[in-house]
């Protein structure tokens, strides 16, 4: 069954085009990847399907600062979702974790889980939190620890974990694996996958790198200059000789 | 007039009592700063508003004090709550358009009182308990006791709930970084309403507690914002702990050049401090605002 359905989407920031007429769709439980280099339009493209970029906009037309416009359209269950607010779409299930670890600094571990459970009752809090901290166990030992202290790694780990308490159906991750060591990149590929076997979860994430999501993804798009270039499953790309020479180096 | 130890403890005690006082008047503006970025320019405005509606409704009501109080509260709460949806909201994120228009409301409010005639000493509140104490040798009133009591159980209040509350949780996250908190469900104008509410209702408890020392007059509006601007200035805009310390820092230097030096460099010190700081640490004691310029 089709979860999430981009159609045509165009996203312009003033007169700069981020995204041209992008689509593309996600099945319930799949793990689908967004591939494409620095300034491809993936962190638009996962703005636009959180809502950030209706607050973005609001924000900067009071501000009289920049025009953005959007085109296209987001179907999500059956249901036109583009001119929604990212709270409601917070409420229907639709997650984003943003790029570059995005954790409240200042705030220990425990009280960054506290706050992204916002929407959620006290009971479900807790239960999000052991579901993070199974997940991820190294967070346990790092409870009373401010967020700001935490190595990249361990930032990235609680900022998943974080949007685990919302209980996402659909979960966006930007650019996970961006700056974390290889093993580190390897510990939270294998969490992605257990977070689709175990939970269930439908994830969306970006890399600009194909080669350590490429063999978890079901299927896999890539972006270059805010267009489609090419889709696939993760096999059919991974094959693909294009791919091969510009992210494998082969 | 000679140096005595009695008068060193009573500088002491009355300085603390003022510090206190400082905390009460600037907490709420700093508070509605940090969460939202919004520098409340009608607080001292809203702070006699609260003053005044508490006076008619005892006054011209009849209501009993603490009823009265309650609704001034509320009403002041929900002045705050107003001002966000109808004039902020319009021009959220343009700094100087936020300053005049809550500047302008403040000033509406406050002219509008001295445009009704409300000017005169028997314009005040009573105070809670009429009493008195001896702390050593120094005489102090129960007011004063009930004020320092009040705002201990108040900043204690309130840190119980931004820690331990969802919608205090929310402050501390939109605080830190909006856009994030937004991906967890948080609506930006919702919190920032409830900030500026927050706020508003901080001023008229402030109001309430402090108001039956003296009268209620126009003019303390104003100093009221000069008070809190320069408390949050010292203190670093949006750190609670920076009100703390500056307003210990403005409340000992106030009293102890009141004793030891003249009632005209009160002042003086006061703003002398804020160019000190603004000249060596330009973010405040705990500000973090321009921490990064500083850094370069």
């Amino acid at each position: 069954m089709i979860m999430i359905e981009v159609q045509n989407l165009m996203v312009f920031f003033e007169n700069a085009l981020a995204l041209n007429d992008f689509s593309m769709k996600i099945e319930e439980g799949e793990i689908v990847g967004v591939i494409g280099s620095n300034s491809a339009g993936k962190t638009t493209l996962m703005n636009t399907l959180s809502g950030l970029i209706i607050d973005m906009r609001t924000k900067e037309k009071r501000k009289g600062g920049e025009r953005i416009t959007i085109y296209g359209k987001i179907i999500y269950r059956g249901e036109d979702i583009s001119e929604m607010s990212p709270s409601d779409r917070v409420k229907k299930g639709i997650v984003l974790s943003r790029e570059r670890h995005p954790v409240f600094h200042e705030s220990s571990v425990l009280e960054n889980l506290k706050i992204a459970g916002y929407l959620r009752k006290q009971s479900e809090i807790r239960e999000g939190i052991e579901y993070a901290c199974r997940l991820f166990p190294a967070l346990v030992a790092l409870k009373g620890r401010k967020a700001g202290f935490l190595s990249g790694g361990e930032q990235q780990m609680l900022a998943i974990g974080m949007s685990l308490v919302v209980r996402p159906k659909l979960l966006l991750l930007d650019e996970p694996l961006l700056g974390l060591s290889p093993m580190m990149q390897k510990m939270l590929v294998e969490a992605i996958c257990r977070l689709k076997d175990e939970f269930g979860t439908t994830v969306l994430v970006t890399e600009q790198f194909a080669r350590p999501v490429l063999p978890i993804i079901d299927r896999g798009y890539v972006i270059e200059n805010g267009m489609l270039t090419l889709a696939g499953t993760g096999r059919e790309l991974m094959d693909n000789p294009e791919i091969k020479a510009a992210y494998f180096g082969i | 007039m000679e140096d005595t130890p009695e008068m060193l403890l009573g500088t002491i005690v009355y300085a603390v009592i003022n510090s206190v006082i400082l905390i009460m008047m600037s907490i709420g503006f700093n508070l509605t700063f940090g969460i939202s970025g919004i520098s409340n320019f009608a607080y001292g405005a809203l702070y006699i508003f609260a003053a005044f509606t508490t006076y008619m409704l005892l006054q011209m009501v009849g209501l009993p004090y603490p009823v009265a109080v309650l609704i001034s509260i509320v009403l002041t709460a929900a002045i705050g709550a107003l001002m966000y949806r109808f004039i902020l909201m319009r021009v959220r994120g343009q700094v100087l358009s936020e300053v005049i228009a809550t500047f302008g409301i403040g000033l509406a409010i406050l002219e509008f009182f001295r445009y009704l005639g409300f000017v005169g000493v028997e314009y005040a509140l009573p105070v809670f308990i009429d009493d008195s104490f001896m702390i050593g040798d120094v005489f102090v009133d129960a007011q004063r006791l009930i004020i320092v009591a009040a705002s201990i159980v108040i900043v204690g209040l309130l840190w119980l709930f931004v820690h331990f509350t969802s919608l205090g949780l929310a402050f501390r996250g939109i605080a830190q970084d909006e856009r994030t908190a937004l991906t967890f469900g948080m609506d930006s104008d919702w919190i920032a309403t409830m900030s500026v509410s927050l706020g508003a209702a901080l001023a008229a408890i402030a109001a309430t507690i402090i108001i039956p020392l003296g009268t209620i007059s126009v003019s303390q509006g104003y100093d009221v914002l000069i008070n809190a601007l320069a408390v949050s200035i010292i203190g670093g805009l949006g750190s609670t702990g920076g009100v703390i310390v500056a307003s210990l820092v403005v409340g000992f230097a106030q009293r102890f050049t009141d004793t030891y030096i003249g009632s005209h460099w009160t002042m003086i010190v006061s703003l002398a401090a804020i160019l000190i700081v603004l000249v060596i640490k330009p973010s405040g004691i705990y500000g973090k605002q321009k921490e990064l310029e500083e850094r370069i």
